[in-house]
């Protein structure tokens, strides 16, 4: 792991867990496995605070244990997991267009506890959109808020979490150190029968008296322990959000939208439909598709595109007639069949995606030596003036900056064994696979600076800040025993107007490093997308 | 038919290449194919290849090229009248320069050079040498560079060669015989002036080529026809390019469609076309040897990705950036300039 990697993972644990999960997780991330003792000693943290920064991790599913061959359990860290908490905002936003408002806060809820019981889960979403209706008495029924979570785990955005082994009935075995997790396939995605009938509750509103919050406070406290009591049927059974599904998800739309950047609409239609058709019969990381007739993906056409079929075989030929390539056909039966060349799709984003570094950094000219090299495979100095037409002293220049940043690569071939230089071929080249890594590492520092900036710009309006929440919660409150306009006007004044403007701008900068980070976080997806297919055998 | 089949006598080639020097002698200027076929009308071709392969291994003829064809010369005819006075390192120079400048066809094989005859038609009216370098004179030659420079300036001052720059290297010089031109590899073609790569004009080329493609493109979308069909018309082949650049009349030099090929390749590099051959049936306008190359305007399939829409992603100073130095984020200017904007 690198330095930028460790870096980055550190922020995003400091700012979600806090410092001390900071510490501990960082610890693990940079040393590997590592048992409890030695943990709290290499960090001087104390062992009760390793231990819930540790169950921490763990519920969140950041740090997995296992027993090590000298018998005690050992904790290790995986960073690609961590670097995942910066996906989090775009998860939650497919879940929403997929799957609406509920969608959206069940996976919301799922990611920020980590792991929940159904049960827990559909309350806590039915609570919450309880408490946005209006305030007209409706409620928002668990049944429906179910029966999204139930869609959700049939299309496999949700999963259950490995449970622990029963212990076989009778024996009085003492528990093993580490208790073995293990998920059988079969009910990863099957979900317990649960008749959860009711409806979300809302808040009580804050004007109680103090006696009556009391009273109340005490009685809700007796029912919480009554209800934890009566042991719910899905005790046990947790879920958690299945981030590869989403990441399926995300390469399919980034397939769709370069389908319809380059070629049109209706084109990247017909790219969706054979991908939906294929989410469940191809496995996420296969290379491509399974086949598919033209006659099966006409019939799966969304209504609405009223194209015909003779249409529709004229844009798979294009399609599969393309340079790009998404589309293969692979046979032609049932009016020809096609695939969705997923790996190859990938590795053409990949390739883009450089190509439009390079034309952002270093310009249009530097961008046509880049892909002449790439498309040429091995080109001379010479030969890449010739081919792009560019005057021999800007070709040179180009060539050296790109040679610098890694992006394309120098090789010597020596005519004769003495290696003079006067006698060698030299040869560029462009390695795809390598540039990505190193880009990679630049997208991950460049979060990590992202990060660093926005902390930054909230620190230096602590003081501002804190008033501001400050004369709010009065206002509130005020609003709350019915003031006079006259008074909160008042109060809301303590504020001057240069502060006012100051909190705009922080507001505003706040938003466009955090939109940032999700965009850069883009090239990120593509990028391990893309070098995790093209490494594993 | 049946007597001319019969083997060549020895006789018979040495009377045949008495007469083809007794032309040359005639003609000092060179003769070709034609002339010969004429004077010796019964002369079967291969016979005629057998007779001029052995004249030229046995050195008494030269092999030039020129705009009508290839060109047999009697050797030394001219060169040898000129060359008194000379010494023999100044003779020795000359003939390397010499060689150098129909090294294509001096060692072709005959039959082989009968098929650059005819191809090479378009090679304009003047023989075109690439010249050679004066390294290389000294190299074969083995003479001292002091003593090739004083011959070349001899030589030179007789107006017997001549020295060109050459594009391929601003200070290279290359030496070629008075009366040949300098060809495309030391003048650079179309797109140089005086050894200067007219890297502008290329540009504009580029940008006026790829907008008569986008336009077509265009078009071709908006008709609504059929998908097929609203491909296929934004395709246009490299002669219909070339037919407008011309009639654009942005240039000053006349542009061959070879040229406009290698500017739309350029294009092809900058991701903004793409190109396919498709088999064209013989005669048609813009195919070359049976196939047509047809590009049309593309659009990129991604946006600007995500990392190069921050500062970080342009930053020069990338490297030398983390929290608590000199340059970090929270001090860094381009992230203070980026978030006003
Ligand atoms: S924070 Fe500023 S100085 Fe640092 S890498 Fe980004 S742009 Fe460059």
């Amino acid at each position: 792991m690198t330095q930028a990697e460790i870096k980055l993972c550190s922020l995003l644990l400091q700012e979600h867990f806090g410092e001390i999960v900071d510490k501990v997780g960082a610890h693990i991330l940079q040393t590997g496995s590592q048992p409890l003792r030695l943990i709290s000693n290499d960090t001087g943290t104390p062992l009760d605070q390793v231990k819930k920064a540790l169950c921490v991790l763990i519920q969140h599913n950041l740090v997995s244990y296992q027993l090590s061959k000298r018998g005690f359990v050992e904790y290790e860290a995986h960073h690609d997991r961590v670097l995942r908490i910066l996906r989090y905002p775009h998860y939650i936003y497919t879940a929403k267009t997929l799957y609406g408002d509920t969608g959206e806060l069940i996976v919301e809820e799922l990611l920020l506890n980590g792991k929940m019981t159904m049960s827990t889960a559909v309350k806590k979403v039915a609570d919450r959109l309880t408490e946005t209706m209006e305030a007209d008495g409706k409620a928002m029924d668990y049944g429906e808020v179910s029966s999204t979570f139930v869609r959700l785990v049939d299309t496999h955005f949700i999963y259950r979490c490995p449970a622990p082994l029963e212990p076989p009935e009778g024996a009085a075995a003492p528990a093993p150190v580490a208790p073995l997790l293990l998920t059988s396939e079969k009910d990863m995605y099957t979900v317990p029968k649960l008749s959860m009938i009711g409806k979300g509750k809302r808040r009580r509103s804050s004007d109680d008296d103090d006696d009556d919050d009391a009273s109340e406070q005490q009685t809700k406290r007796q029912k919480k322990e009554a209800d934890s009591k009566e042991t719910l049927p899905d005790d046990g059974i947790y879920w958690q959000v299945n981030t590869e599904r989403f990441h399926q998800h995300f390469r399919d739309q980034a397939v769709i939208s370069a389908i319809a950047n380059k070629m049109d609409q209706i084109s990247s239609e017909i790219v969706r439909t054979m991908l939906r058709m294929s989410e469940v019969t191809t496995s996420s990381n296969a290379a491509h598709t399974q086949p598919l007739s033209s006659n099966e993906i006409f019939r799966s056409l969304p209504t609405g595109y009223n194209i015909s079929k003779q249409v529709l075989d004229q844009y798979l030929s294009l399609l599969a007639d393309d340079p790009l390539e998404f589309v293969g056909r692979s046979g032609d039966s049932g009016g020809g069949m096609f695939v969705i060349n997923l790996h190859k799709a990938l590795a053409t984003l990949a390739s883009a995606t450089l190509e439009s570094v390079v034309q952002e950094r270093f310009g249009s000219r530097c961008a046509r030596i880049f892909r002449l090299i790439l498309r040429k495979r091995h080109l001379e100095q010479k030969q890449v003036e010739d081919f792009a037409m560019v005057p021999a002293k800007e070709a040179k220049d180009m060539l050296y900056k790109l040679l610098s940043e890694n992006l394309v690569t120098l090789q010597e071939i020596p005519k004769t064994p003495d290696h003079a230089p006067s006698r060698t071929f030299y040869l560029y080249a462009v390695n795809i696979l390598s540039s990505s890594r190193l880009l990679l590492q630049r997208c991950y520092k460049t979060v990590a600076n992202l990060i660093e900036r926005r902390l930054f710009e909230t620190k230096e309006n602590k003081r501002l800040l804190e008033k501001s929440q400050r004369i709010e919660a009065i206002i509130a409150s005020m609003q709350a025993t019915g003031a006079e306009e006259a008074q909160l006007q008042e109060i809301e004044e303590m504020i001057t107007a240069p502060e006012r403007q100051q909190l705009e701008a922080l507001k505003r900068n706040v938003n466009r490093i955090d939109a940032s980070e999700n965009q850069v976080d883009e090239t990120i997806f593509i990028l391990e997308s893309y070098i995790s297919t093209s490494t594993k055998p | 038919m049946a007597d001319i089949k019969v083997k060549l006598e020895t006789a018979d080639l040495a009377e045949i290449e008495n007469r083809i020097l007794e032309l040359c002698q005639q003609l000092p200027h060179g003769i070709t194919d034609q002339v010969i076929q004429n004077e010796l009308p019964h002369l079967e071709p291969q016979h005629r290849a057998v007779a001029i392969n052995r004249l030229l291994s046995m050195g008494q003829l030269d092999l030039l090229r020129s705009g009508t064809g290839l060109l047999y010369r009697l050797k030394d005819a001219q060169s040898s009248g000129k060359m008194k006075g000379s010494d023999n390192q100044e003779k020795l120079v000359y003939q390397i320069i010499e060689d150098a400048g129909n090294k294509v066809a001096s060692r072709v094989d005959f039959t082989l050079v009968m098929l650059v005859s005819e191809i090479s038609c378009w090679l304009g009216s003047s023989v075109l040498s690439a010249g050679i370098w004066s390294r290389d004179i000294r190299y074969k030659s083995n003479l001292p560079l002091t003593e090739i420079n004083k011959i070349l300036k001899n030589l030179e001052s007789k107006k017997l060669i001549k020295a060109v720059k050459s594009v391929a290297a601003s200070k290279k010089k290359v030496y070629m015989l008075y009366n040949l031109q300098p060809d495309r590899s030391v003048t650079g073609g179309a797109w140089y002036s005086d050894q200067d790569f007219e890297s502008e004009f290329v540009e504009v080329l580029n940008q006026q080529c790829f907008k008569f493609l986008q336009t077509k493109a265009d078009a071709a979308r908006d008709n609504k026809q059929s998908p097929m069909i609203q491909r296929n018309s934004s395709f246009a082949s490299s002669h219909e390019v070339w037919k407008f650049i011309c009639e654009l009349g942005i240039s000053k030099v006349e542009l061959s469609m070879d040229d406009i090929e290698t500017i739309l390749n350029t294009l092809i590099y900058d991701g903004k076309v793409e190109m396919t051959i498709i088999a064209a049936k013989e005669g048609t306008v813009g195919s070359v040897d049976g196939q047509m190359k047809l590009y049309r305007a593309v659009n990129p399939i991604i946006h600007p990705t995500g990392i190069m829409r921050t500062p970080c992603g342009l930053c020069p100073v990338f490297d030398d950036c983390y929290e608590g130095g000199e340059i970090s984020p929270s001090n860094c200017a381009y992230m203070s300039e980026w978030l006003e904007f």
